[in-house]
């Protein structure tokens, strides 16, 4: 063996564990400068391990500069939004990718192709248009001007019906013999047992949610219809923002994200790279 | 003869069950994403304004004419331009040095994704918080810098400077995707088959050589895909850019083209005009994700 064969496994090795160590550090001061005083977040040199502890920085999150508590009623407002969007997306998408994987009409090809072809729209260029509709539905301020435009995607219908192209036809046509009904079949056979694909898209349209800023932004104007990340922007312009309260908003933003992804990191990193194209 | 009528009656009921099946969607996006898409054509061609009681005139290409005579608009596109080839390079360059790394290791591979990765888990906000308050000038990232060039005290004004602020949205952004972009290389280069690679090493080729060529021209697919995925990204960017001007940075050099349309729309009530942004880039992301969908189906019948 020579003196590269031994090296080098060495170097790329520490090569990776230092790139590793410093994507790593800006999590470490997220979670340090929590809980200290926003005097020692900006001291030169900075002290990784906080001197001064204070926890109350995260009541100062929740409470909000003006004391109205209103983080609280946001966080609940992505909850409810981005739990709403996970479900309706996995079941019209699989309804939609169903219809397309295993029933043959004259016209689906154009409706498949139709579909697909709204990935192509960015949402950057409809948000107006759709921001109009919700005004004139009378939505604005609502969890249904929220919710509504991202009730399914295109890439969920993609995904379920590739899924479900190979669901077997045995199957179906047994339950059919059987004199079950077609609403049944769906619902008792095909989305019973469309696990992986259905929770990979829901995590992703959970995810895809609780980070848009955009949307929230333009429908709910009112403090208490705010999303997390809204209420981010918010609270870091304020006047008298404490760093180390901006910090504690941030990791309580973060924590459920963490957690999900901890839990179910084989259905994050799996499937759910490859072909995100949909909305943002 | 009975039993060809009832197939046909079978046939026509199957497909009478497609269409209903298939019916939320086509609302759905008929309402959702193609009247919005044509709206937003349409209305490029109006002097519409948000919350106006006028009807709106039609005024031919006026609004084109006046966007790209604007130097607000040649300013956004030189912003969205600069960041997504300062995106682009490092972050290619970096996941596909990573992923070769990574996949070369014999342990720990997977803690090193992991923590690559982690970044990618939080929102786009809170990751340019984080960095906000990191790029402060009594900050970390000054006193980083100056700790590894040894030019104690020097401000190198990240949030400030019209340069430097550019180049801190960049640092965000390939912080944030690195790791997703590296786990798509790893899983690109776990598909090329070890017999290819041990057949070269018993040639007596060495691992750099391996990478060059082998591993990269066998990755195509991959790299095409992660190309257009990552060029588009950047023609999105909107939460730093907005966090970091809401923050006190300077809107000009880093005013991307979706952070223009959102305040021509919003701030100046200006839809005709920000329609017409609207348009550009709709017309800017249908090629590329035409070329992402061209790719990712090729790619699929190729496994």
């Amino acid at each position: 063996m020579s003196l590269f064969d031994t090296a080098a496994p060495l170097v790329s090795g520490a090569v990776v564990a230092l790139t590793c160590a410093l994507v790593l550090v800006p999590l470490a001061f997220m979670a340090g400068a929590s809980l200290m005083p926003a005097m020692d977040i900006m001291k030169m040199p900075y002290r990784w391990i906080p001197e001064t502890w204070k926890p109350a920085n995260f009541l100062r999150a929740l409470a909000g500069n003006d004391g109205a508590w209103m983080y609280l009623r946001n966080i609940l407002n992505s909850v409810i939004v981005s739990t709403s969007i996970a479900v309706s997306t996995v079941v019209l998408s699989s309804l939609v990718g169903y219809g397309l994987a295993k029933f043959e009409f004259r016209g689906r090809n154009a409706v498949f192709m139709a579909i697909m072809g709204t990935m192509m729209i960015p949402f950057e260029t409809v948000m107006i248009p759709l921001y109009l509709i919700i005004v004139k539905a009378g939505m604005q301020n609502s969890y249904a001007g929220l919710i509504v435009p991202f009730l399914m995607n295109a890439f969920g219908v993609f995904i379920m019906r590739q899924y479900l192209i190979t669901f077997p036809g045995d199957m179906l046509d047994a339950a059919r013999i059987d004199g079950c009904s077609e609403p049944r079949i769906f619902w008792d056979i095909v989305f019973r047992n469309s696990g992986p694909a259905a929770a990979t898209l829901a995590v992703l349209s959970f995810r895809q949610q609780w980070d848009n800023l955009l949307w929230p932004l333009l429908v709910a104007q009112e403090e208490k219809m705010k999303t997390i990340p809204a209420y981010i922007v918010k609270f870091a312009a304020e006047k008298h923002a404490d760093e180390g309260a901006m910090m504690a908003v941030a990791v309580i933003a973060s924590l459920p994200v963490f957690v999900l992804f901890f839990t179910l990191s084989k259905y994050f990193l799996g499937g759910s790279a490859v072909y995100q194209a949909g909305k943002e | 003869m009975k039993s060809r009528q009832s197939m046909g009656r079978l046939e026509r009921n199957r497909s009478k069950w497609g269409w209903l099946f298939v019916a939320p969607g086509l609302v759905f996006f008929s309402v959702f994403s193609f009247y919005p898409m044509l709206n937003a054509i349409w209305t490029s061609f109006f002097n519409k304004r948000l919350l106006s009681l006028k009807r709106p005139n039609f005024i031919g290409l006026q609004n084109y004419v006046r966007v790209l005579g604007s130097e607000d608009f040649w300013n956004s596109a030189r912003a969205t331009a600069t960041f997504t080839v300062g995106v682009f390079v490092p972050l290619f360059i970096m996941s596909l040095l990573f992923a070769a790394l990574i996949t070369s290791m014999k342990r720990g591979k997977r803690l090193a994704q992991a923590a690559l990765y982690s970044p990618a888990v939080l929102s786009s906000v809170v990751a340019a918080l984080i960095w906000l308050l990191m790029l402060d000038p009594r900050g970390l990232a000054n006193q980083f810098v100056n700790w590894i060039s040894r030019t104690p005290g020097i401000d190198h004004r990240w949030l400030s400077d019209s340069v430097m602020v550019q180049v801190s949205t960049m640092i965000v952004y390939v912080w944030k995707y690195l790791g997703y972009f590296t786990i798509l290389f790893v899983t690109g280069i776990g598909k090329i088959p070890d017999s290819v690679n041990e057949a070269a090493v018993m040639d007596g080729a060495g691992p750099i050589r391996c990478f060059f060529s082998i591993t990269l021209p066998l990755l195509r697919p991959t790299t095409v895909l992660v190309s257009v995925m990552i060029l588009i990204q950047c023609m999105k960017t909107f939460s730093t850019q907005y966090l970091f001007t809401q923050g006190g940075a300077p809107l000009g050099p880093i005013n991307v083209i979706t952070l223009n349309i959102y305040n021509t729309a919003m701030r100046d009530l200006n839809i005709g005009k920000a329609s017409v942004m609207s348009t550009i880039l709709f017309l800017f992301m249908m090629g590329l994700t035409w070329v992402q969908l061209r790719v990712s189906r090729r790619d699929e019948a190729e496994l």
